[in-house]
């Protein structure tokens, strides 16, 4: 695995899982994106399974989604909330909506960018080039802060996935990015745990 | 019944520390060794689960 922080990729010679080829499968239909959260630490090497892919797009309008609605159904993805285009659209402007193809786990959960950290993640990504493939992830010193935002409510696996990260990439982190999204998202103490 | 409160908080917590021990183990073995040879183990974990519930679709399915 080689990070190029100047590049913001990261090149990955991995053997490509089930999941993996799932959440390819799916992102082939999409121009932009982000994958947040715990799938990024697996993709990385973490040695956990997941239920769910959360994935970030940019606001469309209904025009857009409805295009895109139907490549996706045509590729045999369906989506577990709702069946009617227009009504999942409404959904999406709300929260997140999940899709699945066959059985209903692993899926992806489809969210709008809402807020500053979501914009953060979209226009800091990182590029992961496993051979021809391609995924863009959030930046990884957003990701270790974002992990310990959510560790708070008591989940330890949260708290393993920005330990893992961290681990992982500790001496190539900007660490000023990293120390600034602790004090902003206030995860100093759950920091302490992982150093 | 009579539980030990404060056994099962001594446990939880060792338990939390070893499991970040392991993670410490994990990241330094997936950054000393080839993403294919990890990704091999790792996938393992990962595909058995996603085979595991299409098998369970299927069995109910039938």
């Amino acid at each position: 695995m080689i990070y190029d922080k100047n590049k913001r990729e990261i090149k990955l010679d991995r053997e490509l899982s089930k999941l993996d080829n799932f959440v390819l499968e799916f992102t082939k239909f999409l121009s932009d994106y982000v994958i947040v959260s715990g799938y990024v630490s697996i993709l990385l090497g973490r040695s956990r399974n997941t239920e769910d892919v959360d994935l970030l797009v940019p606001k469309m309008r209904l025009e857009e989604f409805e295009i895109l609605w139907k490549k996706i159904h045509n590729a045999g993805f369906e989506c577990i909330n709702i069946s009617i285009v227009s009504e999942a659209f409404d959904m999406l402007n709300e929260h997140a909506i999940r899709f699945y193809k066959g059985i209903p786990m692993p899926n992806i959960e489809f969210k709008m960018i809402k807020n500053n950290l979501e914009e953060y993640s979209f226009k800091n990504k990182i590029k992961v080039r496993m051979g021809k493939e391609v995924l863009y992830v959030s930046p990884l010193e957003l990701q270790i802060a974002y992990k310990l935002f959510l560790s708070q409510g008591g989940n330890e696996k949260d708290l393993e996935d920005a330990k893992y990260i961290y681990e992982l990439f500790k001496e190539k982190l900007n660490k000023e990015e990293l120390l600034d999204f602790v004090s902003k998202l206030d995860v100093k103490k759950e920091f302490e745990k992982i150093k | 019944m009579n539980i030990n409160l404060e056994e099962l908080k001594n446990d939880r917590q060792r338990n939390s520390e070893e499991r970040m021990k392991f993670i410490e183990f994990w990241a330094e073995y997936v950054r000393t060794h080839s993403d294919k040879e990890w990704s091999k183990q790792q996938n393992v974990i990962i595909d058995s689960q996603i085979e595991h519930a299409h098998n369970l679709v299927k069995k109910k399915s039938s």
